[in-house]
């Protein structure tokens, strides 16, 4: 056994077991002298140093900067360097002469600021009790300067800023304390000098304004949807867990301001005006409704065919046709812009910033989870860390050994799975696309249907869920045969097939419901909305299912049939995706179901329960812990592109060449729904004030050379930012060069 | 809003509150889980500022922090004495930083010092090996050890000087977006 390292053989450091006892035992330094209660015995000087005879090597160069940041050292690049050997009677001495000043270490000095007075130290070391006198004056004035310089700082800021910049001190609470004392002590005294009638009255109000703001913020915390429930699971299951649930909360504030804006805007104007819904005699409510969405529905403002095309007459002249196109538009173009700010703003912080080069540093000082509190997670995170550490220190050796033979087999197998996906992908496209048109084969235009002919409509939407459920098993099938470097890039080729699947059956249903049922039926919108509430409703019902198969009956097989299982865990990826199908669902059937973001609500909320008890109930902690930044990255680019660029082209597409039904919604008789504009721009060039809307209208947003000017703009800004990141990583290159040349003089 | 309660003055909870991340709900809370820890020796009057400290072991058995291997480094952090003897100041600051409203900065200064086990201002080898140790619990042999702290100190070290000092761990830190993401104190 050689000893190598500063660490040495037998380590210590690494062995040192966790017992409240031994750990203090080492702990005690002369730097804990700020404990009033505790001795200064030199008798542990000699303790320590038999402890740990590397750590103390790093403590004793001088002329380093302070950790703190507010101080900087006088005494320079003081070159002093501490022999190697810490044992020398010097050092000792030295620490008995740090031993007898008490006064230093009083009052305000915490441990905090005990390392810039030990460096000052450091300075002399001789022992000498003039010269340590000296030197603790000059300290305890440099101290005292630094705060002022502080105190000065934070007086000429705002009350709010103020407040944020003590809050932000690394300092202890006492100091924070005294500070804030400080500052508002001057404040007053300067406050009295202007107006001494009114410093009570500013004072007071200035007092009870802050209470106030205080107030809310405690009040806006309390309104926080289920603030316990995360932590809760943050704790117990990490953080990789927790963002399926945060992303669940996000979806689900888009569903409540797709809500609020539509039944506000549409839904209410046409409730207030004619509150007797016009449903013929002979259709009444039959439970089978609530599945199928036809029937009493249908004449409801459930639908587009609900919808009246005039303008209503009451204390407004309310237009519903522009209330309607300009409140969908609205809706889905901010929609838009939300998503790309925040896959904007995730991306910037989760992927540019992060270096894969620090990987093992990262590794060890960055990947604990601190939000875990339950003991099996921790046990589980440390075993996790283990392996992955052993795995990332073996990986260079297996590197070596693949030889050609096993990675053209390698690559066979990929190529191979990937052919297979496709085609099944294809496969359940082409399926549907089949079964579409027989349904439609056998249904008819013209209303009532009878019982049998509405449950019919149900196999479409049964035939999806169930291919959305049991392909992707066959997908994690194929993985298992596949060799991926790394985990992130198997869960991105899962990921991949899976959204190529529903990509797929969307996109069929799509064609179906744009070419085939407009010919169909003379009120088309409607039952294109009957679809997709069939398809939300049906999805809601084999999500629960798939809890209760995918995670209930795993658990039952895994912990008592076939126990070399295991407990299963929690896919976060799979379950992801599925929120994001069904999201995609809703984007797609604002046009034609005005109401169907209120479905979408409560099938969320009530989806986020079922999946914290199936979680908390069956699953355990992962046993990998993946990047959560980077998933959540992932997360959101998958919801915006290929998804939500998806629905919103379909919208667009229905708005803009496929002619609306004639006999019934809104925008009846109409040649294409965009013409709502054309009209309402026609009527308002009678009006002369409105003569700039006309104008925009016809030399912006229907002229070419607007767009192409604009598109020819956008891409020169393009190239200039990116000449600037490339310009700013070589600066980053040269600086790092630049603090390795300082250090080394 | 109703001061109905008598455990701090006005000026007291507005201190508080300026110098914490906490509302006036919270600091009631947490003053009330700090005093269930040792309800004979925690006074229900904090009027005139009574000066007691729990002892480390009460410290350490509370559920947000019994199992988090780093307990014992953090209370020693947010101590006066460094001993992990903590009093309310020091036990209300120290679920302030751990709480979600502290910023990544504050954060990550802290979290430096908590790994720093031998308080020089710098994390060299001994300390990580040691944060090592609280990690995997005496299951990586000594080779693996010696390499995986010399591969963070290449990694991470930037002004080579063999340890890493708070620049470099902030360096690391901005590069890192999950850490201390979802840093969770109940309260």
């Amino acid at each position: 056994m050689t000893s190598s390292s500063s660490g040495g053989v037998f380590n210590p450091a690494y062995h040192d077991s966790e017992t409240l006892e031994v750990d203090r035992r080492d702990k005690r330094s002369w730097t804990h002298h700020t404990n009033p209660y505790a001795g200064e015995d030199p008798a542990w000087w000699a303790e320590r140093d038999d402890a740990e005879p590397g750590a103390s090597s790093g403590g004793w160069r001088g002329g380093e900067s302070f950790s703190m940041g507010l101080f900087s050292t006088s005494s320079g690049t003081n070159s002093w360097q501490h022999d190697a050997n810490p044992h020398t009677p010097d050092s000792s001495s030295h620490y008995r002469s740090a031993a007898g000043l008490p006064s230093l270490m009083t009052g305000g000095m915490t441990m905090r600021w005990r390392g810039m007075a030990m460096r000052g130290m450091s300075m002399f070391p001789n022992a000498d009790p003039t010269h340590a006198a000296l030197a603790e004056d000059a300290i305890r004035s440099e101290v005292e300067n630094e705060e002022q310089n502080l105190i000065k700082e934070l007086i000429a800021l705002s009350a709010g800023e103020q407040t944020r910049k003590i809050q932000e001190l690394p300092q202890s609470f006492g100091e924070k304390k005294n500070i804030r004392r400080q500052v508002m002590a001057f404040k007053s005294s300067t406050n009295s000098h202007h107006f001494l009638c009114c410093t009570d009255c500013c004072r007071n109000m200035s007092l009870s304004f802050r209470r106030c703001g205080n107030g809310i913020k405690s009040a806006r915390q309390t309104l926080k949807l289920w603030r316990g429930i995360m932590k809760e699971i943050g704790g117990r299951f990490g953080s990789s867990v927790l963002t399926y649930f945060l992303f669940l909360k996000w979806l689900l504030m888009f569903n409540i301001f797709s809500f609020l804006v539509n039944f506000g805007f549409i839904t209410i104007p046409l409730l207030v005006h004619d509150l007797s819904a016009n449903i013929p005699s002979n259709v009444s409510f039959r439970g089978l409704e609530l599945l199928t969405g036809a029937g009493y529905f249908n004449y409801t403002v459930m639908y587009y065919g609900g919808y009246s095309n005039e303008t209503l007459h009451g204390l407004v002249d309310y237009n519903m046709q522009l209330a309607y196109f300009f409140t969908i538009a609205v809706y889905m173009v901010l929609c838009g812009i939300v998503l790309i700010f925040s896959m904007a703003s995730s991306f910037k912080k989760n992927y540019v910033l992060s270096d894969p080069a620090s990987s093992r540093a990262w590794q060890l000082l960055c990947s604990w989870d601190f939000s875990l509190t339950n003991e099996r997670a921790v046990r589980q995170r440390k075993n996790n860390l283990r392996v992955q550490l052993k795995e990332s220190l073996s990986e260079r050796a297996e590197k070596e050994s693949i030889t050609l033979s096993k990675e053209l087999k390698q690559v066979g197998i990929h190529v191979g799975s990937w052919f297979l996906s496709t085609c099944l992908a294809v496969g359940c496209g082409a399926s549907i696309f089949y079964l579409c048109q027989y349904g439609e084969e056998q249904a008819m235009d013209t209303a009532p249907w009878s019982l049998l002919q509405e449950a019919e409509t149900l196999l479409v939407p049964f035939v999806v869920s169930l291919m959305n459920i049991v392909i992707p098993l066959f997908f994690s099938l194929f993985n298992k045969f596949e060799r991926y470097s790394t985990h992130r890039r198997q869960i991105y080729a899962l990921l991949i097939r899976n959204v190529l699947l529903r990509m797929s059956i969307l996109g069929v249903l799509c064609y179906h419901w744009m070419n085939v049922v407009p010919q169909k039926y003379s009120c088309w919108e409607p039952m294109v909305g009957q679809a997709l509430y069939r398809l939300v409703i049906i999805d809601f019902l084999f999500l629960m299912l798939g809890s209760f198969f995918g995670e209930f009956l795993s658990n039952v097989i895994g912990t008592k049939l076939q126990p070399r299982l295991g407990v299963p865990e929690f896919d976060v990826a799979r379950n992801v995706l599925e929120l994001v199908y069904a999201q995609t669902l809703a984007w797609i059937g604002i046009y034609f179901s005005p109401l169907l973001p209120a479905i979408q609500m409560l099938k969320f909320f009530i989806l986020f329960y079922i999946k914290k008890v199936s979680l908390t109930r069956n699953c355990q902690p992962p046993r990998r812990s993946g990047r959560a930044a980077q998933m959540q990255t992932i997360f959101i680019f998958l919801l915006f592109f290929p998804f939500f660029v998806g629905a919103l082209s379909i919208v667009a597409y229905t708005a803009w060449s496929l002619t609306p039904s004639e006999q019934c919604g809104p925008f009846q008789g109409l040649n294409n729904t965009f013409s709502v504009v054309s009209i309402w721009i026609h009527d308002l060039e009678a009006i002369p004030t409105s003569d700039w809307v006309v104008w925009i209208y016809q030399n912006v947003i229907r002229s070419e050379l607007f767009y192409f000017l604009l598109t020819l703009i956008i891409i020169a800004i393009i190239y200039i930012f990116w000449q600037l990141t490339q310009g700013r990583k070589e600066l980053i290159n040269l600086l790092r060069q630049r603090i390795i040349n300082v250090s080394l003089f | 809003m109703g001061n109905k309660q008598t455990i701090f003055t006005a000026q007291q909870l507005d201190a508080y509150q300026d110098c914490t991340y906490f509302t006036r709900k919270e600091i009631l809370r947490l003053f009330y889980r700090y005093r269930d820890l040792a309800p004979q020796l925690v006074p229900l009057d904090y009027t005139n500022h009574p000066d007691v400290k729990l002892p480390y072991e009460l410290i350490g058995s509370m559920p947000e922090l019994k199992d988090n291997p780093f307990r014992q480094r953090i209370a020693e952090v947010f101590s006066e004495d460094g001993q992990g003897n903590m009093t309310l100041n020091d036990f209300l600051d120290m679920f302030s930083v751990l709480s979600e409203m502290a910023p990544r900065d504050l954060k990550a200064y802290y979290a430096f010092k908590i790994y720093d086990f031998n308080d020089d201002d710098f994390i060299c080898k001994s300390d990580l090996e040691k944060t090592l140790n609280k990690l995997t619990r005496n299951e990586l042999t000594e080779d693996e050890v010696r390499m995986v702290c010399e591969k963070v100190i290449d990694e991470a070290d930037l002004d080579n000087d063999g340890r890493l000092s708070l620049e470099d761990f902030q360096h690391m830190i901005v590069r890192a977006p999950d850490f201390l993401r979802y840093r969770n104190s109940d309260t």
